[in-house]
Order: structure tokens, then sequence, then C-alpha cells
């Protein structure tokens, strides 16, 4: 096999393919290695750790044919060292493989390509939706921090995805609070619901482009295929709780805040948080204010006001800060909306103008 | 060995396949496999997702096979299902320290593929001398499903305990006979299925799942009146079933001969087989059911808050449960169960729905109600027609929202407290004999209301 490729884009490539192979090295040694095929479609990489896989089409030259495994670390760490533009090539002898770019030569040892595994489309893909790859992108990063990490329960540490009536619904939680995002579709018949696992749609994000893209699934298997490639998922085999019958539907008080208030607001008095990370926020539609408190024994304490529109009755609710600020990066509106049920409720906020998120938070207890 | 044990015959599998593949390949491929079962000599091999089933395909197939016709020629051949592993689940749950409220997200599981709600199960059920007919019928039912009572109807007003009683039978029956096909759904998702189907112009496969299901729980049947090519439907799929005799169980507000605009074909089905009601719970049953709820959620509740919670309203169970909930999510945020003060307190907003009405709000309504002038009550006229009114107004202020009788005198025009205690005896007093003027102070209740 002999190719060539400008050394920005095989940089790419490899930075993006290294994320969806195996990281832990007892496995399979081609596991945690890259495939290259040079073929009659082109240059392609390939990786995976069983639970996602990647087929990136790289732009390149291809002179001769052939299939060869490296490690990904050691191909990550030649491509990071890369510095100026130009081209390298990229040569096939026996079990070695020569990176050539200028005057350097570094030669890898290759691993046996027989025991690296397909990358399997879902069987029955019956469910098929065209979005723009941005759109998939930026729901995931945002609302993938909102899934369980611990594994115990396998359907929270997942995304829930649920197409129906033209609009993609994305949910996450890990039990403490839940986001809810939805993304209106252009084709409007499809319908299905499946469950990601949120690792895996976090590195799924990283190696969608922009432009639109294909996404179909069937029970246990997700692939989204776009000009870039194909990037595949195993989907977690659980039943998600129906998480709609918690949502309050009725509410004491209503407050709407400025978003950069809010933000300031909440980052000052997460310095005076205790060991449980506790503020106490107080609704007031006396004074139309609503505050942030924060005590600890150890620092001190402070309160921020904010001129508020506030709409029902005075309240007074505790939050685990960081549960608060993860909303900030879930909508971009310039005002937000904390709408209470009462103590021991759920308090659901919304960005003003923004009806595609629905976050809802757990109070601690007094 | 024993070829026909699932777990012995893999163990094997694995040691002859472990010769033959290198050991790194054998522990990423065949860690977390095992034979599920085993049908007509067929093998079922469970594995963790599609990566694997491919690879299985691919490279395994035939050395999997060669393997297991070494043992026995029965075998013809092994298929791939792709399955949950339990064995691979992580010990321990992490315990919650950081002292948030959990989303109660454990409440809301529901089963898939019958569309039951584990939460109902009869253990969870109180029984009383209302139900307790009901509850007979339905654990006569499932002794012998399909043949005693069929079709079991069961009616009462909303809030019975209707739905937590069919779906306790389903969950019942589904843990008695395993393997067993029950579904449950409500009449209004029926008749979506079925407009769904026949747009979608797969009617045929409509009626064929319907007829699959050994036991079939239909809430609220009353929602099909009007709807005829659904009615229609049902009496197919009633006489399929029945004739098979595969139980089915239906709910409704009212009983079969009292549901409006439904085929006297069906009506005459519904009612067939039992028919029985739940009637409006007596007080014990209803302190039973507060006790029963308050447990279920680890708070004890005194007998005095048991007896208040049970005896302050009259009404469904849903709503009872609905104060049961409020009770228990204080104790939760306090940490301590309430007593009978806070319960009074808190359960306010429960018992009658009181809006905040002012004095104007009061006099603007009963001037209206007798035609007069409402400035006239606030002056100091005596005409007879002004007084009355003026006399009803101090009665409903003082009886229905407490208000002191200084505070009235002064708020209708700077009265002395002693004239007004004297209108409201007044009041009191003639009501007991004049029939219209009781009749009266009913309709204006009913507007300030």
């Amino acid at each position: 096999m002999i190719i060539s490729i400008e050394k920005k884009k095989f940089s790419e490539a490899v930075h993006t393919v290294a994320r969806f192979a195996e990281r832990k090295s007892a496995t399979l040694p081609a596991l945690s290695s890259i495939l290259i095929i040079a073929g009659d479609e082109g240059i392609k990489m390939r990786a995976t750790n069983l639970e996602t896989g990647i087929d990136l089409k790289i732009e390149g030259v291809c002179i001769t044919k052939g299939v060869v495994a490296i490690p990904a670390t050691i191909l990550q760490q030649i491509a990071g060292s890369f510095t100026q533009e130009g081209k390298i090539t990229i040569e096939h002898t026996g079990d070695t493989i020569s990176i050539i770019s200028g005057n350097s030569k570094s030669s890898i040892k290759t691993i046996p390509y027989e025991d690296f595994p397909s990358i399997p489309f879902p069987e029955n893909p019956k469910n098929r939706i065209v979005l723009p790859g941005v759109l998939l992108r930026s729901l995931f990063t945002s609302i993938a921090s909102c899934a369980s990490s611990s594994t115990v329960r396998p359907e929270l540490a997942s995304i829930y995805l649920s197409i129906e009536g033209g609009v993609m619904t994305a949910v996450a939680t890990d039990s403490f609070r839940l986001a809810e995002k939805k993304i209106p579709l252009t084709n409007k018949g499809t319908q299905g619901k499946f469950l990601i696992p949120a690792k895996n749609a976090l590195d799924i994000a990283q190696a969608l482009p922009d432009n639109d893209i294909i996404m179909s699934f069937d029970e246990h298997q997700c692939a989204f295929v776009g000009d870039m490639g194909m990037v595949v998922s195993r989907l977690t085999n659980a039943v998600y709780p129906d998480y709609r019958q918690i949502i309050p539907k009725e509410s004491i008080v209503e407050a709407v805040v400025l978003r950069k208030d809010f933000e300031s607001a909440l980052k000052r008095t997460t310095i005076f948080s205790d060991s449980f990370q506790k503020v106490r926020m107080s609704f007031d539609p006396k004074k139309n204010t609503f505050s942030l408190f924060a005590r600890n024994a150890d620092v001190g304490e402070s309160v921020e006001a904010l001129n508020a529109q506030i709409t029902g009755s005075a309240l007074e609710l505790s939050f685990n800060h960081r549960y608060l600020s993860a909303v900030l990066a879930l909508t971009s509106s310039e005002s937000l909306s904390l709408v209470a049920a009462g103590i021991g409720r759920p308090l659901i906020i919304k960005g003003v103008g923004d009806t595609s998120l629905l976050y809802l938070v757990s109070p601690m207890n007094q | 060995m024993n070829k026909g044990d699932p777990k012995e015959l893999w163990e094997y599998m694995l040691t002859q396949v472990e010769l033959s593949i290198s050991p790194a390949n054998f522990n990423t491929w065949f860690r977390n496999s095992f034979i599920v079962k085993i049908e007509d000599g067929v093998l079922f091999v469970g594995v963790p997702s599609q990566f694997f089933k491919d690879w299985y395909l691919k490279k395994f197939h035939t050395l999997l096979l060669k393997i297991v016709r070494d043992v026995s020629y029965e075998f013809r051949n092994i298929e791939y299902l792709i399955v949950k592993d339990e064995n691979r689940k992580a010990p321990k749950e992490v315990k919650n320290t950081r002292g948030a409220l959990e989303l109660p997200l454990e409440d809301f599981y529901i089963n898939k593929s019958d569309n039951l709600n584990p939460r109902y199960t009869f253990e969870t059920f109180v029984i009383g001398s209302f139900n307790n007919l009901a509850y007979a019928a339905a654990h006569a039912a499932l002794e012998r499903p399909g043949i005693t009572y069929n079709p079991l109807f069961i009616y009462g007003d909303t809030g019975r305990g209707k739905t937590h009683l069919i779906q306790a039978i389903g969950n019942q029956y589904k843990k008695q006979y395993q393997g067993r096909k029950v579904f449950y759904l409500t009449s209004e998702k029926f008749v979506v299925d079925y407009t769904d189907s026949v747009q979608a112009g797969t009617a045929n496969r409509f009626k064929d799942k319907y007829r699959q299901y050994d036991l079939l729980i239909m809430d609220d049947v009353q929602f099909l009146s009007k709807k005829e090519k659904t009615q229609e439907e049902l009496f197919h799929l009633f006489n399929a079933l029945y004739d098979t005799n595969k139980q089915i169980i239906f709910s409704s507000d009212r009983p079969p001969s009292a549901i409006p605009d439904i085929a006297e074909r069906l009506k005459g089905r519904l009612a067939s087989g039992m028919a029985v009601d739940i009637g409006e719970p007596d007080p014990e049953s209803r302190m039973a059911i507060v006790r029963k709820k308050a447990a279920s959620h680890g708070v004890l509740l005194s007998n005095e808050v048991i007896e208040y919670v049970a005896t302050s309203m009259n009404g469904s169970i849903r709503e009872l449960e609905g104060m049961v909930n409020s009770i228990i999510c204080q104790a939760q945020v306090k940490g301590l169960a309430p007593d009978i003060a806070e319960v009074r307190q808190s359960l306010r907003s429960f018992s009658r729905p009181q809006k905040n009405i002012s004095v104007k709000n009061v006099v603007d309504k009963v001037a209206e109600f007798y035609g007069i002038d409402e400035e006239s009550i606030y002056e100091k006229t005596r005409r007879r027609e002004v007084v009355r009114p003026r006399q009803i107004i101090m009665y409903i202020l003082r009886e229905d929202f407490h208000i002191s009788y200084p505070t009235i005198g002064t708020k209708l025009g700077g009265r002395d407290h002693t004239t007004v205690i004297h209108s409201c005896e007044k009041i009191k007093r003639e009501m007991l004999v004049d029939s219209d003027l009781l009749q009266e102070i009913q309709n204006i209740r009913t507007l300030l209301v």
C-alpha cells in the first residue's frame, strides 16, 4: 500500500478516529488500533471499541491498494507532532509501515489486521431520518452531561431519543435533574425511539460533520452516515422511565431573570457553598426580587438579590449549584424562567422564548 | 456432559474454542456470551451487541457449528441474539450523599410489552366492604381464567380503584401463569390504534395483534360510545377471544346497560359475564388506605392525623392519595411526621376551593343578586330593600369568611359591631323558618365560589 495525504487532513482524521479506538490495552490489539484501507472507494480509516465504531473517508491519493492496522496511540502522537504544511506518504512493506514527510521517515510495526472486526450497520434500518449534523452535534454535547455517569442503571446513563410528528426529543437524566431538548425535523413521517449510551453519543458528536447526515436505527444499533463516512453505536437495551409524569403540572411561583444576572450571581454564590454544594434560592413577589444565598462555615456567606419578575407566592428552595449552572449550557436565551411547584417538588427552568428546552432539577432537603 | 443443559454445553464449547483462537481474541469475544436456549436443534447464543453478532457470523460461526456438531448431530444450526446480560451489572449503587432529593423515576417504569404498571398489585390494594365483591370476583377470575367470569366487568365512579384492581389482576396473572400473554390498554388507545391501522391499511395486522393475548384488559370502555366502527371491531375481537376461552376484563364508570350510544349486541356481551360495582369507600376503608399509602413511603402517621385526612373530605381515593402525598412530601422535607395542626394547615387547600374574596366582591355580588345599587349598602339608609341585603352580606361575611364583627362593621360604612351581631343573629333565626331566604342565601353562595 502506498498513499499520499495532506498533513492537516491526516492529523484531523487520526484525531477523530482515535477516539473510537479501545483505550484499555488489555484487550485485542486490533481494537486499540486504527485500520487504514486504501481501495477503490478511496482512503478510509476505521476504529472500534465494540461500543462505537467509525468508518471515515479521507481525501488523498491512493497509489497502490492495501490494508494495514497501526496502534492508535502511536499514530496520534505522530499526527500531533506535525507542524508545517505539506504532504506525507505512507508506505506499507512487510510488517512495517513508513510515514515519510519531507526529509523525515518513521517506521512503525503493524498489527495483524485480520482480527479487526467489521463495523456493523443496523440489520434492519427501517427508521431513517435526515438532519443537519451540526444540530445533532450540539444536541449531544449539550445534553450528554445530564445523563448519569454510573453504569448501574444503563438507561439513565443513556440519552433517550424519541422521534414523533416531525420533532426529535432528546432526554437525559441522572435522577437528580433532567434535561429535555426538542429539535424539529424536515421529514415528518418517521417514528421511533431509542436509547444511546451518553458516552458513545459524546464520541459520535465529535465525528459529525456540519452538513446533512442520515441517522438510521433498529432495536440494537444506530448509524450516522454522511459524506464523511459512517459512525455507529450500540444502543441501550432497556426501558426508559416515563419521565413526563414527574414534570409538575401546576406551579406556585414563577421568576423571570436575566441570564447574565443569574449567571454571575450563581458564580459568586457558589464560592460560599458548603460541602453539599448547597445554594438557597428565594422568590420574593413583594419586592420582585429573586435571591441566591450560600453559607460555608469555613469561608463565610453571601447573598445575591436579582431584580426579577415574580408572579406567585414567596418560596425558598435549596439546590446543588452544579445542577443549576448546568442549565446555562443548554439554552442561549437572554432571560430564564424558573417555575417552582412547592417545597420538595422539582423546579422547572426554561429559556424565555426558547420552547425547545425543559430542565428539571430536584431540590435538596432543607 | 449433559448436552441438553445450555450451561454445561456452552462451557464445553468454550474449552474447545479456547484451543483454536488466541487468548486476546477469546477474552474479547467470548467472555460475555452464553447460550440463551436450545430449541428444535437450534442453539441460540446471546451476545452483547451488534458488533458481536456480526463478528460471530463472520468469524466463529463455522468453528462453533463444527464443535457443536461433534457433540451431537441433533444440533442443526446456531443463531445469535442480542441480549441484555444481567451478570455484567456493576456491584453496588453509589449512595446518594449529596443530600439532593431524587426525581421519583422508579415509580414510572411501565412494562412496554403488556403496558402494565408494576406499582399496581394486590399487595397494595386495600380491601373494604365497598370493594369486597369486586375483589372476590377478580380472584375467582384468576383461579380459572376465561371460564368462571368471562368477561369480568368492573364499574364504579372515578377514583375508586378500578384501574388499580384490573392492573393488579394483570400483574398477578403474569406471575401465576408464566409464558401467557397479558395486555392492558385503555379504550381510547384501542380507538387510536384502530384508526391508525385503518389509515395505514394494516387492519388485518391489527386484528391479529389483539387476538394473540390470553388476557386482555380494557380500561374505561365508556369512551367507546359513538365510535361505531371501533365497537364493531371490539365486538369481533370479543367473540374471537371469548370463543377460545381467553379472559377479558373491562372497566367503566357506569354499568354496561347505562353506557350511552353503544351497539346493543356489544352491550349485551359486556354484561354477559360478571358485572360488579365498586361503591363509595366507607370511613374505615379510607383510613386503611391512608395508613397503607403512608406506610409504603415509610412515614408513620398518628391515628388522629389519619382520621382527620380520611374524614375531612369525601370523594375519590385519588384525591385522598393526593392529600397523603402532600403530607409525605412534608414529612420528607422536615424529617418527621407532621402533627394534626400542621396537617390541618396544609390540607386546607384540598378541602374546599376557598378563594380569597374581598368584602367589596361580596357586596357586589349580593347587590347584583337583589338588583340594588351597591353604593346604597354602604350608606346610612334604612330602606327595606337595602336593609335585608346588607344583613345577608354581614351574615355571609361572618359565617363563610370568618371576618370579625368590628371589621365587618367598619367595612360596611362604619357601623357598630353590635349592629353586625344583631344582623347575623337575625338572619340565622329567620333562616330556620323562612325557606325562601335559605334558598336565596344558597344561591348567593354559589355565586361566590
